[in-house]
């Protein structure tokens, strides 16, 4: 009898198609597109190669460290920071018009200017390396200039200033994680939406069993079989589908997304599990605590799962960081942000203690939404409907 | 005026969304305004950093100085958040400065700085600046110079400085946000005309309404061209009230001439979006679909032509689909409006020809849009 319902349940759940395709495909098609804006993004905020010009002229062919200096920046090779034009004012003026450089390099009397349309990382990268070049030339002139009588030629005296200046005795090391892509966090906090979603199939499903609120629901209230088998049967039959939305969901981001979920799928799946568990348990209580009808019941649950991902950094990453660190019982409270912290973790930390806190944090919000849901569902009674 | 009436009535009871759309597209553009001050003189970017100074000594506090002067100095972050604060990109780099750096650097005994970065040009641009300090400070200390002089001459040294001079008379920073704020237009225009006229026909196309409709003594003519001028009005008092909620966010440079063309990219894009939501309500879709449609065409369309990521992130792949579509004319004019620094003809040209595209999508929508309309008739007759 119990799997006869949880049968029936789960047929009735998959032939609505609304339901369906808000729980088991919008979240694919927003990481479809989640995925076409924000790939390109880590890569965009790495420092690529600057285009520019310098201006030909006299003051430029005197100056021969300065255009060295250029001409070895744009070399190719893996450290290379500029590609150099050397042309005209006019031409340059155009290039720039046309934002095919981000700038210009004029050498006038006074030292070298710099021409640009914006201000911008490029822009500041490019008159901080000006200035560079600018400042070593000082160091050599100024040192020549107090070493003119020593025993030394003065291109001897230069080329080993410039083997100074090109490397330095200070080693910089570099402990920066590998893990620091944030345009991680949309992904992860979609995963908490289609958890939390899940509570629609939980709103859909008491919907079924409740007699003011369907025809189905008058029937199976004065059929024989004990309340607590169909409404366990239909919890079951929910979790089946939304466990499904969200394995699929996992799947379809990390495997073809790339999406980096850490590397222990164990624990990635048991959140999986948790967070399915918290948002299916929230919609059974929404169903239950509140007395309206199923499109309010539903945009209860859409606009928590919302403002809950909105907060846990779906649409401005940083607002997550933002809110746990100046009003962290927000997010204390809040099972999107639970679910995202949890992905966060086992992205970033070595340790598992914030992974762990996420998990227990969910189970305890699904138990006391589902004591709350049991309370108020128990010994319904309707005199008249 | 009792079809304009009955329009207004369901607008009104549908209004929610509509609300929230506007909601959306204030609380975004109210982030982006808040970020930047406005400018036509140049502005070094500077990165996050935070220092842990671990060696209070002469040299570390002209290091730190010259940091303070080329970046931005965070202090709010604990020392167990560093990795948090790195990926949330609320610190770029973090240099630790181990104790006794400065003996060890005057000694040249291999001193070492650790630091931590947010893997993006912030960053790279955090080390160039801490780089510059010690090589400079190296070097005269290589060439034999006392701790006093080391740190005088290297101050000396890093104060000179470059003049920049821009070629834009434009206030472009300004302009970026005038064009980030209708960039999101393209999200709240699909999402709420679409849902608003899709809906509002939804319950002008019922089955029982057409029957009460045509057997009435309003003559079926005049009833469409009411339908039409509601759904006009309606659409016309959405662009308005956008256009207005402009006005009142970003402020003056919404008088100028590319205020003006922000206005008009975005009128003829409303127009686009009717044409649209026209045919989706002569569709006659189950009112429940309409809600996945509208998600999928508004959110699809403004995250691959870029509404909410510039369209200068995107992969150039998404930007080839995303020439199929109408928003990516109107994003992309946006986006010339911003760069245009002197108004003549040349400059004008692009802009034209994406208006002409945006016109020529609303007229293929209007052919089809009659073409289910004949075939809805005859399917009654």
């Amino acid at each position: 009898m119990f799997k006869h319902n949880i049968i029936y349940s789960f047929k009735l759940l998959i032939k609505n198609k609304v339901l369906i395709f808000w729980t088991l495909f919008f979240p694919l098609i927003l990481a479809t597109f989640f995925h076409l804006a924000f790939s390109n993004i880590s890569d965009s905020e790495k420092l690529n190669i600057i285009d520019i010009a310098i201006i030909e002229n006299e003051l430029l062919d005197n100056n021969s460290y300065f255009k060295e200096s250029f001409v070895y920046l744009s070399s190719s090779n893996e450290n290379q920071l500029f590609d150099t034009i050397f042309t005209t004012e006019e031409d340059a003026k155009e290039l720039l018009t046309n934002n095919e450089i981000v700038g210009y390099i004029v050498l006038n009397g006074d030292g070298p200017s710099l021409v640009v349309k914006n201000s911008d990382i490029n822009t500041t990268i490019l008159k901080y390396v000006i200035e560079e070049i600018n400042q070593n030339s000082i160091i050599i002139n100024n040192t020549l200039e107090s070493s003119v009588n020593q025993n030394t030629t003065i291109n001897d005296i230069s080329n080993q200033i410039i083997s100074y200046l090109s490397s330095s005795n200070i080693s910089i090391t570099d402990q920066s994680s590998d893990n620091v892509d944030y345009m991680m966090l949309p992904f992860y906090s979609l995963v908490a939406m289609t958890a939390l979603y899940g509570g629609i199939l939980g709103v859909a499903m008491i919907n079924y069993f409740l007699a003011n609120m369907s025809s189905v629901g008058k029937r199976v209230s004065v059929s024989p079989t004990k309340k607590s088998i169909l409404i366990l049967s239909g919890v079951i039959a929910s979790y089946i589908i939304q466990l499904l939305g969200i394995s699929l969901l996992m799947f379809y981001t990390s495997v073809i997304l790339n999406i980096n979920y850490g590397s222990n799928v164990f624990l990635v799946f048991l959140l999986g599990l948790v967070g399915s568990l918290a948002g299916l348990s929230f919609g059974i209580a929404v169903s239950s605590l509140f007395k309206v009808n199923e499109d309010t019941k539903t945009g209860i649950i859409i606009s928590v799962t919302m403002l809950g991902c909105f907060l846990s950094g779906m649409m401005i990453s940083s607002l997550k960081y933002i809110i746990d660190k100046y009003i962290p019982i927000v997010n204390l409270f809040n099972p999107a942000s639970m679910i995202t912290d949890g992905l966060y973790s086992l992205y970033c930390y070595d340790n598992f203690n914030k992974y762990w806190f996420d998990i227990m944090s969910l189970l305890i919000f699904s138990l006391l939404l589902i004591l709350l849901s049991i309370t108020s569902l128990r010994r319904q009674k309707y005199d008249s409907i | 005026m009792i079809v304009f009436k009955t329009y207004l009535k369901i607008i009104n009871k549908r209004k929610w969304p509509i609300i929230l759309y506007t909601v959306l597209l204030i609380v975004f553009g109210s982030i982006t305004i808040s970020t930047s001050d406005d400018n036509i003189n140049f502005v070094a970017s500077k990165p996050d950093v935070l220092i842990v100074n671990n060696d209070d000594s002469a040299l570390t506090r002209s290091l730190v100085n010259y940091l303070e002067e080329n970046t931005n100095i965070i202090d709010t972050v604990k020392l167990d958040n560093v990795d948090d604060a790195l990926f949330y990109r609320e610190v770029n780099y973090v240099i630790y400065i181990p104790s006794d750096f400065e003996t060890a650097f005057m000694n040249d005994d291999n001193p070492s700085i650790t630091v931590k970065g947010s893997g993006d040009y912030y960053a790279s641009f955090g080390e160039i600046i801490l780089n510059r300090y010690l090589t400079v400070a190296n070097t005269y200390l290589r060439l034999g110079y006392d701790k006093e002089d080391i740190i005088s001459n290297t101050e000396s040294v890093l104060s000179n400085k470059v003049d920049v001079s821009l070629i834009n008379e434009t206030d472009t920073t300004t302009l970026a946000k005038v064009t980030y704020y209708y960039n999101f237009t393209n999200y709240s225009i699909l999402a709420g005309l679409i849902y608003a006229i899709s809906i509002v026909m939804f319950s002008f196309n019922k089955k029982m309404i057409c029957y009460r409709t045509e057997i009435s003594s309003l003559n079926k003519t005049k009833y469409n061209s009411y339908l039409l001028l509601s759904n006009g009005a309606f659409a016309l008092l959405l662009w308005f009230f956008y256009v207005l909620l402009s006005f009142i966010m970003l402020g003056s440079v919404m008088f100028s001439i590319s205020g003006l063309l922000y206005m008009i990219n975005s009128f003829f894009f409303v127009f686009f979006a009717l044409t649209l939501a026209l045919l989706l309500g002569k569709l006659k879709l189950d009112k429940n679909a309409v809600g996945g449609i509208i998600n999928v065409i508004a959110l699809g369309s403004s995250f691959l032509c870029g509404a909410f990521v510039p369209a200068a992130y995107l992969p150039d792949m998404v930007l080839k689909i995303a020439h199929v579509l109408p928003s990516y004319y109107f994003i992309n004019n946006n986006e010339l409006i911003k760069d245009i620094v002197t108004f003549d003809f040349g400059s004008l040209l692009p802009f034209v020809i994406n208006i002409l595209i945006m016109i020529g999508f609303s007229v293929i929508v209007i052919l089809l849009t009659n073409g289910i309309g004949k075939k809805n008739v005859n399917t009654n007759e």
